[in-house]
Protein backbone atom coordinates (compact mmCIF):
# COMPACT_ATOMS: atom_id res chain seq x y z
CA UNK A 1 0.00 0.00 0.00
CA UNK A 2 2.94 2.42 1.01
CA UNK A 3 4.72 1.60 -1.92
CA UNK A 4 1.68 2.56 -4.41
CA UNK A 5 1.08 5.72 -2.54
CA UNK A 6 4.81 6.28 -3.38
CA UNK A 7 4.94 5.85 -7.05
CA UNK A 8 1.58 7.31 -7.50
CA UNK A 9 3.52 10.58 -5.98
CA UNK A 10 6.50 10.12 -7.72
CA UNK A 11 4.37 9.98 -11.10
CA UNK A 12 2.68 12.82 -9.99
CA UNK A 13 5.99 14.83 -9.16
CA UNK A 14 7.33 13.76 -12.77
CA UNK A 15 4.23 14.96 -14.62
CA UNK A 16 4.07 18.26 -12.42
CA UNK A 17 7.49 19.06 -13.52
CA UNK A 18 7.63 17.81 -16.99
CA UNK A 19 4.80 20.04 -17.55
CA UNK A 20 6.55 22.89 -16.44
CA UNK A 21 9.44 22.87 -18.85
CA UNK A 22 6.63 21.82 -21.61
CA UNK A 23 5.00 25.21 -20.75
CA UNK A 24 8.36 26.73 -20.64
CA UNK A 25 9.83 25.51 -23.55
CA UNK A 26 5.99 25.44 -25.53
CA UNK A 27 7.12 29.50 -24.72
CA UNK A 28 10.28 29.69 -26.56
CA UNK A 29 9.71 27.29 -29.17
CA UNK A 30 6.61 28.85 -30.23
CA UNK A 31 8.65 32.75 -30.07
CA UNK A 32 11.15 31.01 -32.64
CA UNK A 33 8.35 29.61 -34.58
CA UNK A 34 6.82 33.06 -35.35
CA UNK A 35 10.55 34.81 -35.55
CA UNK A 36 10.96 31.73 -38.34
CA UNK A 37 7.81 32.15 -40.32
CA UNK A 38 8.32 35.65 -40.73
CA UNK A 39 11.98 35.08 -41.86
CA UNK A 40 10.98 33.00 -44.32
CA UNK A 41 7.68 34.48 -45.32
CA UNK A 42 10.42 37.41 -46.54
CA UNK A 43 10.53 35.39 -49.83
CA UNK A 44 6.67 34.89 -50.17
CA UNK A 45 7.57 30.99 -50.95
CA UNK A 46 4.74 29.31 -52.65
CA UNK A 47 4.12 27.13 -49.44
CA UNK A 48 2.82 29.94 -47.22
CA UNK A 49 1.42 32.29 -49.89
CA UNK A 50 -0.94 28.58 -50.74
CA UNK A 51 -1.77 28.69 -46.82
CA UNK A 52 -3.07 32.04 -46.91
CA UNK A 53 -5.16 31.77 -49.31
CA UNK A 54 -6.49 28.18 -48.13
CA UNK A 55 -7.20 29.64 -44.81
CA UNK A 56 -8.70 32.13 -45.80
CA UNK A 57 -11.16 30.39 -48.14
CA UNK A 58 -12.06 28.07 -44.86
CA UNK A 59 -12.89 30.74 -42.69
CA UNK A 60 -14.84 32.74 -45.27
CA UNK A 61 -18.11 31.49 -44.30
CA UNK A 62 -17.48 32.74 -40.50
CA UNK A 63 -16.62 36.03 -42.56
CA UNK A 64 -19.56 36.19 -44.36
CA UNK A 65 -22.08 35.96 -41.57
CA UNK A 66 -20.08 38.19 -39.35
CA UNK A 67 -20.19 41.05 -42.31
CA UNK A 68 -23.75 40.42 -42.98
CA UNK A 69 -25.40 42.60 -39.47
CA UNK A 70 -22.75 45.91 -40.31
CA UNK A 71 -23.57 45.87 -44.51
CA UNK A 72 -27.92 45.71 -42.75
CA UNK A 73 -26.80 48.53 -40.94
CA UNK A 74 -25.19 50.78 -43.34
CA UNK A 75 -28.24 49.61 -46.14
CA UNK A 76 -30.40 50.86 -43.59
CA UNK A 77 -28.70 54.42 -42.76
CA UNK A 78 -28.25 54.81 -46.43
CA UNK A 79 -31.78 54.17 -46.75
CA UNK A 80 -32.85 56.55 -44.04
CA UNK A 81 -30.71 59.09 -46.13
CA UNK A 82 -32.53 58.52 -49.06
CA UNK A 83 -35.76 58.86 -47.69
CA UNK A 84 -34.84 62.59 -46.04
CA UNK A 85 -33.51 64.21 -49.59
CA UNK A 86 -36.12 62.17 -51.65
CA UNK A 87 -38.13 64.99 -53.42
CA UNK A 88 -34.37 67.19 -54.20
CA UNK A 89 -32.63 63.96 -55.60
CA UNK A 90 -35.95 63.42 -57.45
CA UNK A 91 -35.60 66.42 -59.23
CA UNK A 92 -31.77 66.13 -59.71
CA UNK A 93 -32.58 62.65 -60.97
CA UNK A 94 -35.40 63.53 -63.55
CA UNK A 95 -32.66 66.93 -64.74
CA UNK A 96 -29.82 63.93 -65.37
CA UNK A 97 -32.70 61.76 -66.98
CA UNK A 98 -33.42 64.64 -69.31
CA UNK A 99 -29.70 64.92 -70.43
CA UNK A 100 -28.85 61.42 -70.44
CA UNK A 101 -31.49 60.59 -73.01
CA UNK A 102 -29.73 63.14 -75.34
CA UNK A 103 -26.28 61.41 -74.84
CA UNK A 104 -28.06 57.14 -74.97
CA UNK A 105 -29.06 59.23 -78.52
CA UNK A 106 -25.35 60.09 -79.32
CA UNK A 107 -24.01 57.33 -78.41
CA UNK A 108 -26.46 54.97 -80.04
CA UNK A 109 -26.21 56.90 -83.18
CA UNK A 110 -22.65 57.00 -82.64
CA UNK A 111 -22.47 53.08 -82.01
CA UNK A 112 -24.00 52.67 -85.03
CA UNK A 113 -22.09 54.67 -87.18
CA UNK A 114 -18.71 52.97 -85.52
CA UNK A 115 -20.36 49.60 -86.35
CA UNK A 116 -20.75 50.72 -90.16
CA UNK A 117 -17.40 52.03 -90.42
CA UNK A 118 -15.42 48.95 -88.64
CA UNK A 119 -17.16 47.08 -91.33
CA UNK A 120 -15.61 49.12 -94.09
CA UNK A 121 -12.05 48.82 -92.64
CA UNK A 122 -12.82 44.94 -91.66
CA UNK A 123 -12.01 46.24 -88.12
CA UNK A 124 -11.16 43.16 -85.97
CA UNK A 125 -13.73 43.50 -82.91
CA UNK A 126 -12.58 42.72 -79.71
CA UNK A 127 -14.61 40.90 -77.19
CA UNK A 128 -16.42 43.60 -74.79
CA UNK A 129 -15.29 43.24 -70.91
CA UNK A 130 -17.08 40.75 -68.37
CA UNK A 131 -17.24 42.20 -65.09
CA UNK A 132 -17.69 39.62 -61.84
CA UNK A 133 -19.68 40.94 -58.75
CA UNK A 134 -18.39 40.40 -55.31
CA UNK A 135 -19.79 41.43 -51.76
CA UNK A 136 -16.39 42.35 -49.29
CA UNK A 137 -16.45 40.23 -46.58
CA UNK A 138 -13.12 41.59 -44.67
CA UNK A 139 -11.90 45.13 -44.92
CA UNK A 140 -8.18 45.31 -43.26
CA UNK A 141 -7.55 49.21 -44.02
CA UNK A 142 -5.02 48.35 -41.06
CA UNK A 143 -2.15 50.66 -40.18
CA UNK A 144 0.24 48.67 -42.44
CA UNK A 145 -1.93 46.78 -45.28
CA UNK A 146 -5.13 48.48 -46.85
CA UNK A 147 -6.78 45.66 -48.42
CA UNK A 148 -10.12 43.51 -49.07
CA UNK A 149 -11.19 40.56 -48.79
CA UNK A 150 -13.97 39.77 -51.32
CA UNK A 151 -16.91 36.87 -52.19
CA UNK A 152 -15.71 36.09 -55.55
CA UNK A 153 -12.63 33.32 -56.08
CA UNK A 154 -10.87 31.07 -59.14
CA UNK A 155 -14.17 29.56 -59.29
CA UNK A 156 -15.86 32.55 -60.58
CA UNK A 157 -13.03 33.29 -63.05
CA UNK A 158 -10.94 35.47 -60.90
CA UNK A 159 -7.37 36.00 -61.69
CA UNK A 160 -4.64 37.98 -59.79
CA UNK A 161 -4.03 40.77 -61.26
CA UNK A 162 -7.69 41.86 -62.30
CA UNK A 163 -8.64 45.41 -61.57
CA UNK A 164 -11.40 45.67 -59.18
CA UNK A 165 -13.50 48.60 -59.30
CA UNK A 166 -16.92 50.37 -57.80
CA UNK A 167 -19.37 52.22 -60.03
CA UNK A 168 -17.37 55.46 -59.09
CA UNK A 169 -14.15 54.07 -60.25
CA UNK A 170 -10.50 51.51 -59.46
CA UNK A 171 -10.46 50.42 -55.91
CA UNK A 172 -7.50 48.12 -56.80
CA UNK A 173 -6.33 44.92 -57.95
CA UNK A 174 -6.77 41.35 -57.13
CA UNK A 175 -3.00 40.13 -55.42
CA UNK A 176 -4.36 36.94 -54.55
CA UNK A 177 -7.08 34.67 -55.39
CA UNK A 178 -9.07 31.23 -53.52
CA UNK A 179 -11.45 29.08 -54.91
CA UNK A 180 -14.10 31.13 -53.19
CA UNK A 181 -12.59 34.46 -52.31
CA UNK A 182 -9.43 36.67 -53.78
CA UNK A 183 -8.38 39.54 -52.00
CA UNK A 184 -8.05 42.85 -53.54
CA UNK A 185 -5.01 45.46 -52.72
CA UNK A 186 -6.19 48.89 -52.21
CA UNK A 187 -4.99 51.60 -54.53
CA UNK A 188 -3.82 53.65 -51.31
CA UNK A 189 -1.27 50.35 -49.91
CA UNK A 190 2.30 51.08 -49.80
CA UNK A 191 2.90 48.27 -52.61
CA UNK A 192 0.07 49.37 -54.83
CA UNK A 193 1.32 50.99 -58.06
CA UNK A 194 -0.68 51.80 -60.72
CA UNK A 195 -0.39 53.55 -64.44
CA UNK A 196 -2.21 56.50 -64.57
CA UNK A 197 -2.44 59.34 -67.01
CA UNK A 198 -3.73 62.89 -65.97
CA UNK A 199 -7.65 63.78 -68.37
CA UNK A 200 -6.76 66.48 -70.78
CA UNK A 201 -3.31 67.03 -70.53
CA UNK A 202 -3.11 63.21 -71.33
CA UNK A 203 0.08 63.25 -68.92
CA UNK A 204 1.20 59.65 -67.87
CA UNK A 205 2.71 58.44 -64.45
CA UNK A 206 2.23 55.64 -62.04
CA UNK A 207 0.22 56.12 -59.19
CA UNK A 208 1.77 54.93 -55.84
CA UNK A 209 0.35 53.97 -52.61
CA UNK A 210 1.67 55.34 -49.53
CA UNK A 211 -0.81 53.41 -46.87
CA UNK A 212 -2.48 57.20 -46.49
CA UNK A 213 -5.80 58.14 -47.63
CA UNK A 214 -4.04 59.68 -50.77
CA UNK A 215 -2.00 58.17 -53.02
CA UNK A 216 1.05 60.25 -55.05
CA UNK A 217 2.20 60.35 -58.72
CA UNK A 218 5.36 59.35 -59.54
CA UNK A 219 7.65 59.51 -62.34
CA UNK A 220 6.05 62.41 -64.32
CA UNK A 221 7.42 63.90 -66.89
CA UNK A 222 9.58 67.15 -66.47
CA UNK A 223 7.78 69.72 -68.10
CA UNK A 224 4.50 68.35 -67.08
CA UNK A 225 1.45 70.98 -65.48
CA UNK A 226 -1.11 69.45 -63.73
CA UNK A 227 -3.36 71.15 -61.78
CA UNK A 228 -5.55 70.94 -58.40
CA UNK A 229 -9.05 69.24 -59.46
CA UNK A 230 -7.74 67.39 -62.88
CA UNK A 231 -9.28 63.66 -62.87
CA UNK A 232 -6.97 60.34 -63.22
CA UNK A 233 -7.95 57.57 -64.36
CA UNK A 234 -6.00 54.26 -65.86
CA UNK A 235 -3.96 54.59 -69.09
CA UNK A 236 -3.80 50.84 -69.40
CA UNK A 237 0.01 50.83 -69.65
CA UNK A 238 1.21 47.36 -68.81
CA UNK A 239 -1.71 45.85 -69.99
CA UNK A 240 -3.17 44.88 -66.43
CA UNK A 241 -5.40 47.15 -66.37
CA UNK A 242 -8.02 48.81 -69.38
CA UNK A 243 -7.42 51.99 -69.74
CA UNK A 244 -9.99 55.24 -68.71
CA UNK A 245 -11.12 53.74 -65.44
CA UNK A 246 -11.50 56.99 -63.62
CA UNK A 247 -9.06 56.25 -60.38
CA UNK A 248 -9.21 59.91 -58.68
CA UNK A 249 -9.00 63.93 -58.71
CA UNK A 250 -5.47 65.80 -57.94
CA UNK A 251 -6.00 66.96 -54.82
CA UNK A 252 -2.50 68.93 -54.13
CA UNK A 253 0.74 69.78 -55.89
CA UNK A 254 3.16 70.77 -54.07
CA UNK A 255 6.75 70.78 -54.93
CA UNK A 256 6.37 68.37 -57.25
CA UNK A 257 4.68 66.63 -55.12
CA UNK A 258 1.40 65.67 -56.45
CA UNK A 259 -1.66 63.94 -54.44
CA UNK A 260 -4.32 62.30 -55.55
CA UNK A 261 -7.36 61.79 -53.72
CA UNK A 262 -9.35 58.75 -54.93
CA UNK A 263 -12.71 58.71 -56.69
CA UNK A 264 -14.13 55.96 -54.36
CA UNK A 265 -14.65 56.02 -50.40
CA UNK A 266 -12.51 53.59 -50.11
CA UNK A 267 -13.69 53.47 -46.23
CA UNK A 268 -16.54 52.12 -46.86
CA UNK A 269 -16.98 49.52 -49.70
CA UNK A 270 -19.70 46.75 -49.70
CA UNK A 271 -19.62 45.88 -53.30
CA UNK A 272 -17.36 45.45 -56.22
CA UNK A 273 -16.94 43.93 -59.49
CA UNK A 274 -13.68 42.51 -60.77
CA UNK A 275 -12.87 43.42 -64.77
CA UNK A 276 -12.24 40.27 -67.20
CA UNK A 277 -9.56 41.90 -69.02
CA UNK A 278 -7.50 40.33 -71.11
CA UNK A 279 -5.40 42.52 -73.34
CA UNK A 280 -8.54 42.81 -75.34
CA UNK A 281 -11.36 45.75 -75.03
CA UNK A 282 -10.55 48.93 -74.10
CA UNK A 283 -12.39 52.04 -73.53
CA UNK A 284 -14.47 51.25 -76.46
CA UNK A 285 -15.88 48.58 -75.20
CA UNK A 286 -16.09 49.42 -71.85
CA UNK A 287 -18.13 52.01 -73.20
CA UNK A 288 -20.39 49.35 -75.74
CA UNK A 289 -20.61 47.14 -72.62
CA UNK A 290 -22.32 50.11 -70.49
CA UNK A 291 -24.61 50.86 -72.81
CA UNK A 292 -25.32 47.08 -73.95
CA UNK A 293 -25.80 46.86 -70.17
CA UNK A 294 -28.35 49.55 -70.18
CA UNK A 295 -30.67 48.62 -72.65
CA UNK A 296 -30.91 45.15 -71.42
CA UNK A 297 -31.83 46.90 -67.90
CA UNK B 1 -34.96 16.04 -20.62
CA UNK B 2 -33.10 17.82 -23.72
CA UNK B 3 -32.94 20.42 -21.44
CA UNK B 4 -30.54 18.91 -19.26
CA UNK B 5 -28.90 17.84 -22.30
CA UNK B 6 -28.30 21.27 -23.79
CA UNK B 7 -27.00 22.31 -20.14
CA UNK B 8 -24.53 19.23 -20.70
CA UNK B 9 -23.21 20.56 -24.00
CA UNK B 10 -23.22 24.21 -22.84
CA UNK B 11 -21.30 23.46 -19.67
CA UNK B 12 -18.48 20.88 -21.58
CA UNK B 13 -18.60 23.97 -23.82
CA UNK B 14 -17.42 26.12 -21.48
CA UNK B 15 -13.92 25.62 -21.14
CA UNK B 16 -13.74 26.24 -24.73
CA UNK B 17 -14.82 30.10 -24.43
CA UNK B 18 -11.81 31.92 -24.08
CA UNK B 19 -10.63 30.44 -27.30
CA UNK B 20 -13.93 31.26 -28.93
CA UNK B 21 -14.02 34.56 -27.54
CA UNK B 22 -10.68 35.12 -29.11
CA UNK B 23 -11.39 33.91 -32.29
CA UNK B 24 -14.44 35.88 -32.52
CA UNK B 25 -12.38 39.11 -31.46
CA UNK B 26 -9.86 38.89 -34.13
CA UNK B 27 -12.17 37.86 -37.10
CA UNK B 28 -14.50 40.87 -35.71
CA UNK B 29 -11.55 43.40 -36.23
CA UNK B 30 -11.44 42.75 -40.01
CA UNK B 31 -15.25 43.29 -40.31
CA UNK B 32 -16.14 45.58 -42.44
CA UNK B 33 -18.01 48.35 -40.69
CA UNK B 34 -20.42 51.34 -41.66
CA UNK B 35 -18.57 53.79 -40.47
CA UNK B 36 -15.96 55.57 -42.84
CA UNK B 37 -12.21 55.49 -42.29
CA UNK B 38 -12.62 53.56 -39.03
CA UNK B 39 -11.17 50.71 -40.62
CA UNK B 40 -7.47 52.50 -41.12
CA UNK B 41 -7.52 52.72 -37.85
CA UNK B 42 -9.22 49.72 -36.21
CA UNK B 43 -8.36 48.71 -32.95
CA UNK B 44 -6.63 45.35 -32.40
CA UNK B 45 -9.02 43.71 -30.67
CA UNK B 46 -7.87 40.25 -30.55
CA UNK B 47 -4.89 41.40 -28.29
CA UNK B 48 -7.38 42.54 -25.86
CA UNK B 49 -9.02 39.09 -25.15
CA UNK B 50 -4.98 37.39 -25.35
CA UNK B 51 -4.08 39.55 -22.67
CA UNK B 52 -7.43 39.54 -20.64
CA UNK B 53 -7.68 35.76 -20.38
CA UNK B 54 -3.89 35.23 -20.32
CA UNK B 55 -4.80 37.43 -16.60
CA UNK B 56 -7.97 35.58 -15.28
CA UNK B 57 -7.83 31.90 -16.94
CA UNK B 58 -4.74 30.72 -18.35
CA UNK B 59 -5.85 27.61 -17.87
CA UNK B 60 -8.17 27.53 -20.64
CA UNK B 61 -6.01 29.45 -23.35
CA UNK B 62 -2.79 27.86 -23.76
CA UNK B 63 -0.20 29.31 -25.43
CA UNK B 64 -0.45 26.95 -28.59
CA UNK B 65 -4.41 28.70 -29.17
CA UNK B 66 -2.48 32.09 -28.76
CA UNK B 67 -0.07 31.21 -31.71
CA UNK B 68 -3.22 29.72 -33.65
CA UNK B 69 -5.37 32.80 -33.43
CA UNK B 70 -1.96 35.23 -34.16
CA UNK B 71 -1.42 33.60 -37.24
CA UNK B 72 -4.91 33.35 -37.88
CA UNK B 73 -4.52 36.98 -37.73
CA UNK B 74 -1.84 37.79 -40.20
CA UNK B 75 -3.55 35.69 -42.36
CA UNK B 76 -6.79 37.46 -42.32
CA UNK B 77 -5.34 41.35 -42.31
CA UNK B 78 -2.82 40.62 -44.93
CA UNK B 79 0.22 41.21 -42.65
CA UNK B 80 3.67 38.56 -42.98
CA UNK B 81 2.56 35.53 -41.34
CA UNK B 82 4.24 34.88 -38.01
CA UNK B 83 3.94 38.52 -36.90
CA UNK B 84 0.80 38.88 -35.19
CA UNK B 85 1.25 35.41 -33.74
CA UNK B 86 5.07 36.37 -32.25
CA UNK B 87 3.16 39.51 -30.87
CA UNK B 88 0.42 37.91 -29.50
CA UNK B 89 3.05 35.31 -27.70
CA UNK B 90 4.68 38.05 -26.31
CA UNK B 91 1.91 39.89 -24.58
CA UNK B 92 0.18 36.48 -23.18
CA UNK B 93 3.93 35.48 -21.31
CA UNK B 94 4.55 39.07 -20.04
CA UNK B 95 0.66 39.08 -19.09
CA UNK B 96 0.93 35.34 -17.62
CA UNK B 97 4.63 36.39 -15.54
CA UNK B 98 2.23 39.26 -13.90
CA UNK B 99 -1.10 38.26 -13.74
CA UNK B 100 -0.58 37.69 -9.82
CA UNK B 101 -0.16 41.29 -9.74
CA UNK B 102 -2.86 42.20 -12.01
CA UNK B 103 -5.70 40.15 -10.93
CA UNK B 104 -6.05 41.70 -7.58
CA UNK B 105 -5.90 45.23 -8.96
CA UNK B 106 -8.81 47.73 -9.86
CA UNK B 107 -9.78 47.73 -13.33
CA UNK B 108 -8.04 50.95 -13.96
CA UNK B 109 -4.55 49.00 -13.36
CA UNK B 110 -6.02 46.44 -15.91
CA UNK B 111 -6.69 49.15 -18.26
CA UNK B 112 -2.62 50.63 -17.38
CA UNK B 113 -1.52 47.14 -17.92
CA UNK B 114 -3.06 46.80 -21.49
CA UNK B 115 -1.80 50.06 -22.44
CA UNK B 116 1.65 49.08 -21.51
CA UNK B 117 1.46 45.70 -23.88
CA UNK B 118 -0.69 46.99 -26.53
CA UNK B 119 2.39 49.66 -26.96
CA UNK B 120 4.89 47.41 -27.08
CA UNK B 121 2.81 45.24 -29.71
CA UNK B 122 2.62 48.84 -31.89
CA UNK B 123 6.41 48.99 -31.53
CA UNK B 124 6.89 45.31 -32.74
CA UNK B 125 4.47 45.37 -35.34
CA UNK B 126 5.84 48.43 -36.91
CA UNK B 127 10.00 47.69 -36.33
CA UNK B 128 8.55 44.61 -38.27
CA UNK B 129 6.87 45.99 -41.40
CA UNK B 130 9.27 48.74 -41.64
CA UNK B 131 12.28 46.26 -42.29
CA UNK B 132 9.53 44.34 -44.22
CA UNK B 133 8.84 47.26 -46.51
CA UNK B 134 12.25 48.34 -46.41
CA UNK B 135 11.49 51.62 -45.65
CA UNK B 136 10.60 53.89 -42.31
CA UNK B 137 6.40 53.78 -42.23
CA UNK B 138 4.80 56.93 -41.04
CA UNK B 139 4.45 56.35 -36.71
CA UNK B 140 1.48 58.79 -36.45
CA UNK B 141 -0.86 56.22 -37.84
CA UNK B 142 0.44 53.58 -35.65
CA UNK B 143 0.30 55.80 -32.87
CA UNK B 144 -3.41 56.43 -33.55
CA UNK B 145 -4.09 53.27 -33.65
CA UNK B 146 -2.23 52.14 -30.29
CA UNK B 147 -4.57 55.22 -28.83
CA UNK B 148 -8.02 53.84 -30.37
CA UNK B 149 -7.13 49.85 -29.03
CA UNK B 150 -6.28 51.71 -25.68
CA UNK B 151 -9.46 53.71 -25.60
CA UNK B 152 -11.85 51.00 -26.29
CA UNK B 153 -10.21 48.50 -24.24
CA UNK B 154 -13.03 48.82 -21.46
CA UNK B 155 -15.37 47.28 -24.25
CA UNK B 156 -13.85 44.41 -24.93
CA UNK B 157 -12.99 43.66 -21.36
CA UNK B 158 -16.23 44.67 -20.21
CA UNK B 159 -17.90 41.68 -22.91
CA UNK B 160 -15.13 39.27 -21.56
CA UNK B 161 -16.05 39.87 -17.81
CA UNK B 162 -19.47 39.18 -18.12
CA UNK B 163 -18.56 36.15 -19.99
CA UNK B 164 -16.04 34.82 -17.34
CA UNK B 165 -18.97 35.83 -14.56
CA UNK B 166 -21.70 34.30 -16.33
CA UNK B 167 -20.04 30.93 -17.45
CA UNK B 168 -16.74 30.43 -15.99
CA UNK B 169 -16.79 31.61 -12.53
CA UNK B 170 -14.41 29.56 -10.17
CA UNK B 171 -15.96 27.62 -7.57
Amino acid sequence: MSSRTHRTGWVYTTAVSWRVVVQRFSFAFLLSLSLGLLIVGQSKPVLIETFRVRAIDGIAPVLDVLSRPMAMVDSFSGRIHAYRGLLKENARLRTENANLMKWQNAVLTLDNENKELRSLLRYKVEPSLAYISARVIADTGGVFVHSLVVTAGLLDGVREGMAAMTGDGLVGRIVEAGEWTSRVLLITDLNSRIPVMVMGSGEHAILAGNNSPRPKMLYLSQEARVKVGERVMTSGHGGVFPPHIPVGIVSSVEQGAIEVTPITALGRINQIRLIDFDLAGGAVNLMASEVKASENR
Amino acid sequence: MIGSFLQKIGSSARPFLPVASGFVFVLFSAVPLPFPYIGSIAPTLGLAAIYYWAIYRPDLLRPTAVFVLGILSDVIHYLPIGLTALVFIAVYQIALSQRRFFVKQIFFMLWLGFGAVSLLSSLVNWTVMSFYDGAMLPFIPVLMQFLMTLMIFPLPAWLLIKVQRRFLSQE
